[in-house]
């Protein structure tokens, strides 16, 4: 009989190699991240925003065999006992944060159109009618 | 803070990577609310029950340096460690936004 040696899951302490593959991997996006310990001696993942700030963006601990992720100003984002269902809700919250900056890029893109629409190219318009209005005077001067 | 040194490294196994200013700053900041903590005999979950958070996590996060205490949250954050708001608020701008306070307070804090 083959007997399947399965991996015990940690409730206390730092993070198994296999907990840090299993988040990683299932992030698979190459940031920044690193680990602590709480004051009870429960372990803390922090994924880590982009230089030179480095802030925390997301954080996972484990506390009782059951991991709790948050974001990096302390909202309760999900819970489970499942290492593998608490990673990908953390790849699908780091995902919203990446469109969340998207859209605000665009925001600024439209809100900077609008400003040239309205106060730059009346101006123009403008000096092009004076120069219209001008131009055939010139000539008749030169 | 008890951070495991075996585990300090970051994405792709580049151990010694230069700490940013900023994180480092974050850190001292975490020091000392600590300390604070400490000094007015809560643990990590006794602050985070009276904060009224469900877990702890968070405030570990603050004092390891990964994250600031919020500003909605400093209030009374404060109040429970036994300090003045505004002088508390004032000390974490050091660490957290140095310029701006050099510029609201002067050269030192």
């Amino acid at each position: 009989m083959n007997v399947i040696a399965f991996e015990r899951t940690r409730i206390a302490g730092t993070w198994s190699d296999a907990e840090l593959n299993t988040i990683l991997g299932t992030l698979n996006d190459g940031r920044e991240w690193d680990t602590g310990l709480t004051e009870n001696g429960d372990a803390q993942l922090y994924l880590l925003g982009p230089g030179p700030d480095q802030a925390c963006e997301l954080c996972v601990s484990r506390i009782g065999g059951r991991y709790i992720l948050e974001d990096g100003a302390g909202r309760l984002l999900f819970e489970h006992r499942s290492l593998p269902l608490v990673a990908m809700h953390a790849r699908t919250a780091l995902r919203i944060t990446r469109w969340s900056l998207v859209a605000r890029i665009v925001v600024v893109w439209c809100t900077i159109r609008d400003v040239i629409h309205d106060r730059i190219e009346p101006l123009l318009e403008e000096s092009e009618e004076l120069l219209v209005l001008l131009t055939p005077q010139l000539a008749a001067f030169v | 803070m008890k951070l495991d040194r075996d585990q300090v490294k970051s994405a792709e196994g580049q151990p010694g990577k230069a700490v940013p200013e900023a994180r480092l700053r974050r850190k001292q900041a975490g020091d000392w609310l600590k300390q604070r903590r400490a000094d007015a005999g809560l643990s990590q979950v006794d602050l985070a029950a009276k904060l009224g958070l469900k877990y702890y996590t968070f405030i570990s996060q603050v004092e390891n340096g990964f994250s600031r205490v919020p500003t909605e949250a400093m209030e009374a954050w404060a109040t429970q460690l036994g300090l003045d708001p505004a002088s508390f608020a004032r000390h974490l701008l050091v660490y957290y936004e140095p310029e701006l306070h050099r510029l609201l307070f002067g050269a030192k804090p």
